[in-house]
């Protein structure tokens, strides 16, 4: 008896008809009624029948076909807009004979799973990896940017990534330091999963075409900007986090505004015939407009570079592990302060040419070490204050310094991607 | 019923906006269960856990809206087989599984919480589903009802079979109509509209022919093209009338060559809408040639039944990966005391007669009783108070439903202490029903019946018997249930009647 057979399954008084299923334990078969309920049976107290074999495939769902680039047109007057893959589920369908969920990536596969895409563009398909994003890692990130670098080269007016929420924060910010664009890169993706009729990937997926065919040629998230279908926010991918576990408004953008919102029925009005759904976009600040940068690409990255929060009460030696480490980023208290007695480890680390920043945990506001005698001892420590960059953005950023500029620990001060703004002002 | 050892949650798509994520949560718990009835044993073919969906609150023009509080209560959902075999059987069947419900004493009770939904069919007939059966002493009815009307939907299939019957076109025959004095299609016309017509060859007096107490055919065509969003069809059978002349219903019968044999059906509203409805009521009249659609239909409240939609598909499922499996241990489960096995032990060993002792194990108040009982209260008591008392009360305007399971259990106390006097109940509740805030023993001094002692008592009767001092002396003992009455009117929730009596019957005694 194998997943996919149909099967009489005989346990006590009860007959029962049905085609198994996979199942995640080893002591209960899982039948699928013909009523489409699944129930388990005890295996040991069941007798079993096979009626018919492989009725269904019901194979686990293996890796994409490697098909590299797909390619959808609509006509010549419509934008090309690129779609990526790395594995997010925001295009993946039922197979209600089963259940089985599967990811679908090429250019048709997503147009099936979100058929409100047709017409806006005409589209190039591509994966470049497929995993869940809390897997992503710093070789996958070198492939992305390449990939969406290969895109751009080759034409694409604007960048979709579909990626999965967990990290799309830090791979939005590493690709804003690894690629300077003349298009916009939009990443987006889904809370709710796409097999669901409520999920958000819809509106998600709209949105964020549109974005790309828009004029803010920037690294961005769009996603949704509240709880409704209304509207979706527009963010700076190096300001953005997602600061929610399961809401479809997780993400924000940090201490200010989303750079944009985009009021969703409108920009699935104007931007069905491949126009650009101007209307439907609202920005608050100055953006990077389309065609001011040259395309280029900077992906080296150090990988060496660990993200430590401070807590009160912690054990020092979590700090022992960052001496072969060539970055630090501390997530430190309040104005980004650690216990006293760490600051002279904090002087071993730098002594020995690590490159040591400091981020708050506030997530909101600016480090500032000048003001208490704690701060201004961990400057003379050779801490560098990332003033009101992101911990996660900070962690990234030094990365990608590490291997790409002369002064890394200069580069930590100041601004290279907007991750670091100039004034915190208060916005309604 | 057989339970099932691992239960599997899945989503059930749900597509009209009553569940927020687009799915109903639903689980096959049991299997191959069985319910008697006195016509025999009726298969319980499965038991489903789900969630309820939300309640739709208001309709307009930009969609629906829903209220989430229902939404995630649980629901069980039984289906039997389809062997029950009378309407009597049906109704027993639904109270026999409303019985056991309720026997568990965790079940949700009052309007719309539980909802019965009935297939029916004859031999020749198709399976209806009739949604929405609000009464079970309504089921009887509408199984009987349906039974009639398949039957005489059958006898109509035959005659338009004999007859050679068929449907024509559908055509717009607006011109029949223009100078019309009917207002229903004057004013449609008026407003742009248009009348569309469909001949139905040798349908002529079968479309009028009553179905079900005042159902036409006629009307099971109206209500496709009600679905359509039409108001309503008029058809040649109840023609002329409605304002639509004789000279019209010929003229019509011309447009669409139709002879006396024949009838036609016509539909007066906006162009769009028109051509819907008239096409559903055509492919309604062409199923009438074979028989008995299959369908689902809505059960009004004279127990007749409408058409609502086609029969549901086979639902869509797939598993629902947030919630994994559970193993349930029926091994735990206490099966419950029935209620028909709780009016026998009432009677039995409480010694309520068996009246009471229905209303009381039927009753929302069951389980309050049974705490009752389980404290030493007097069951005859507490069983009198919970349904006699309140229903009293209740019909006296006071708000009975303020009164918590703690108050009752509070007074039953006081009373089995003899702090209170069972006559002195009623003003205590109706107290505790108008100020819940307050204890027993508060609403006790606010109904003004604390503190009185025997000997104030005695004084009170004592007066009662020298304001009768004459009536005593000429009847002697004769004189006690008068001056009963008088004293308990003086006296009533401050003292018991046992007291009184006694105290009583010594006062006269001491003058007699």
């Amino acid at each position: 008896m194998n997943p996919g057979d149909r099967v009489r399954v005989e346990r006590g008084d009860t007959t029962s008809e049905g085609v198994v299923m996979p199942s995640s334990t080893s002591d209960h078969i899982v039948l699928k009624l013909d009523g489409g309920y699944n129930i388990g049976i005890d295996r040991e107290a069941a007798s079993v029948e096979v009626l018919d074999t492989d009725v269904y495939d019901v194979g686990e769902a293996g890796e994409p076909d490697e098909e590299g680039v797909s390619e959808i047109e609509f006509g010549d007057d419509r934008p090309t807009i690129s779609l990526i893959s790395t594995g997010g589920t925001i295009a993946s369908t039922v197979d209600y004979r089963t259940g089985a969920v599967t990811a679908q990536f090429t250019a048709d596969d997503v147009l099936r799973a979100v058929p409100e895409l047709a017409g806006r563009a005409n589209y190039r398909g591509r994966v470049v990896a497929n995993i869940l994003s809390e897997n992503m890692d710093p070789t996958i990130w070198q492939q992305l940017a390449a990939a969406v670098h290969e895109e751009i080269e080759a034409g694409a007016d604007g960048v979709v990534v579909m990626h999965g929420t967990d990290t799309m924060q830090y791979s939005a910010s590493v690709l804003a330091f690894m690629l300077d664009t003349p298009v916009p890169v939009v990443f987006t993706g889904s809370q709710r999963s796409a097999d669901r009729p409520s999920s958000d990937n819809v509106m998600n997926a709209v949105c964020a075409v549109e974005a790309a065919k828009g004029d803010c040629a920037e690294v961005l998230v769009c996603m949704h900007a509240d709880a409704s279908d209304e509207h979706c926010a527009l963010h700076r991918g190096t300001r953005v986090r997602k600061n929610h576990t399961s809401r479809r408004d997780a993400f924000e953008t940090v201490g200010r505004s989303p750079l944009a919102t985009i009021e969703y029925a409108t920009a699935e009005a104007d931007g069905a015939d491949g126009e650009a759904a101007d209307d439907a976009f609202e920005f608050t600040r100055e953006y990077a407009t389309r065609d001011t940068s040259d395309l280029a690409l900077d992906d080296d990255l150090n990988p060496s570079v660990e993200l430590v929060k401070f807590t009160p009460g912690m054990d020092t030696a979590a700090w022992d592990y960052l001496d072969d480490a060539d970055g630090v980023i501390i997530e430190g208290t309040g104005l980004g302060h650690i216990h006293t007695d760490l600051i002279p480890r904090v002087e071993g680390l730098v002594e020995n040419g690590t490159v040591v920043a400091m981020t708050s945990q506030c997530l909101e506001g600016r480090v500032c070490d000048r003001v208490y005698d704690t701060g201004r001892d961990l400057l003379d420590a050779g801490v560098v204050e990332a003033g009101d960059t992101l911990p996660g953005t900070a962690k990234v950023k030094l990365m990608w310094a590490l291997a790409n500029v002369d002064n890394p620990a200069d580069a930590m001060g100041r601004s290279l991607a907007g991750e670091l703004t100039e004034e915190s002002q208060p916005w309604e | 019923m057989d339970i099932v050892d691992q239960l599997h949650v899945m989503r059930k798509l749900v597509i009209d906006g009553s569940n927020t994520s687009g799915f109903q949560r639903s689980m096959l718990l049991g299997q191959e269960g069985e319910i008697e009835t006195s016509e025999g044993p009726v298969s319980v073919v499965d038991l489903l856990l789900e969630e309820e969906s939300a309640q739709r609150v208001k309709e307009y023009d930009g969609g629906v809206r829903y209220s989430l509080d229902r939404l995630g209560i649980p629901l069980v959902e039984i289906g039997t087989g389809p062997d029950i075999r009378s309407p009597e059987q049906a109704k027993e069947a639904a109270e026999r599984i409303g019985m056991l419900l309720r026997s568990t004493g965790t079940v949700k009770r009052g309007l719309g919480t539980i909802r019965q939904d009935v297939n029916v069919s004859i031999e020749a007939g198709a399976r209806v589903e009739i949604k929405g059966v609000q009464a079970l002493d309504q089921i009887d009815d509408i199984v009987r009802l349906e039974v009639g009307r398949q039957s005489e939907l059958v006898d109509i299939a035959d005659e338009l079979q004999s007859r050679n019957a068929s449907v024509g076109e559908t055509q717009n025959v607006t011109g029949v109509f223009e100078d019309t004095d009917s207002g229903v299609i004057g004013g449609a016309l008026d407003d742009g509209g248009r009348v569309t017509a469909v001949p139905l060859f040798g349908f002529d007096g079968l479309v009028g022919r009553e179905i079900q107490p005042d159902r036409r055919l006629g009307t099971e065509f109206s209500d496709h093209a009600k679905r359509n969003g039409a108001g309503g069809i008029f058809h040649t059978d109840e023609l002329p009338a409605y304002g639509v002349t004789d000279d019209e219903v010929s003229a019509l019968r011309d447009a669409v060559d139709a002879s006396e044999d024949d009838a036609v059906a016509i539909v007066a509203t906006d162009p769009e809408t028109a051509d819907l409805a008239i096409e559903a009521v055509a492919e309604r009249a062409k199923t009438a040639i074979e028989g008995v659609p299959e369908e689902t239909r809505d059960a009004t409240q004279e127990g007749t039944t409408r058409y609502l939609r086609p029969l549901p598909g086979a639902a869509r499922m797939y598993p629902e990966t947030d919630v994994p499996p559970v193993e349930p241990d029926p091994s735990e489960i206490d099966e419950p005391e029935l209620l028909t096995e709780k009016v026998e032990r009432y009677q039995t060993e409480f010694g309520l007669d068996s009246g009471l002792a229905e209303q009381v194990a039927y009753g929302r108040r069951m389980p309050l009783f049974e705490a009752a009982v389980d404290r030493g209260i007097d069951p005859t008591f507490a069983a009198s108070v919970l349904e006699s008392t309140v229903t009293e009360l209740r019909r006296d305007d006071v708000p009975v439903e303020n009164i918590a399971d703690a108050h009752f259990l509070a007074v039953f106390d006081l009373v089995a202490d003899d702090e209170l006097a069972k006559e002195g109940v009623n003003d205590v509740l109706t107290v505790l029903a108008e100020q819940p805030d307050l204890s027993a023993e508060e609403a006790i001094e606010e109904a003004g019946l604390g503190g009185v002692d025997d000997e104030e008592v005695r004084e009170i009767i004592a007066g009662v018997v020298e304001r009768n001092a004459d009536q005593v002396a000429e009847e002697g003992m004769g004189a006690f249930s008068g001056l009963m009455g008088e004293c308990m009117g003086e006296l009533r929730g401050k003292a018991d009647g046992d007291t009184v009596s006694d105290i009583l019957r010594e006062e006269i005694g001491k003058r007699s």
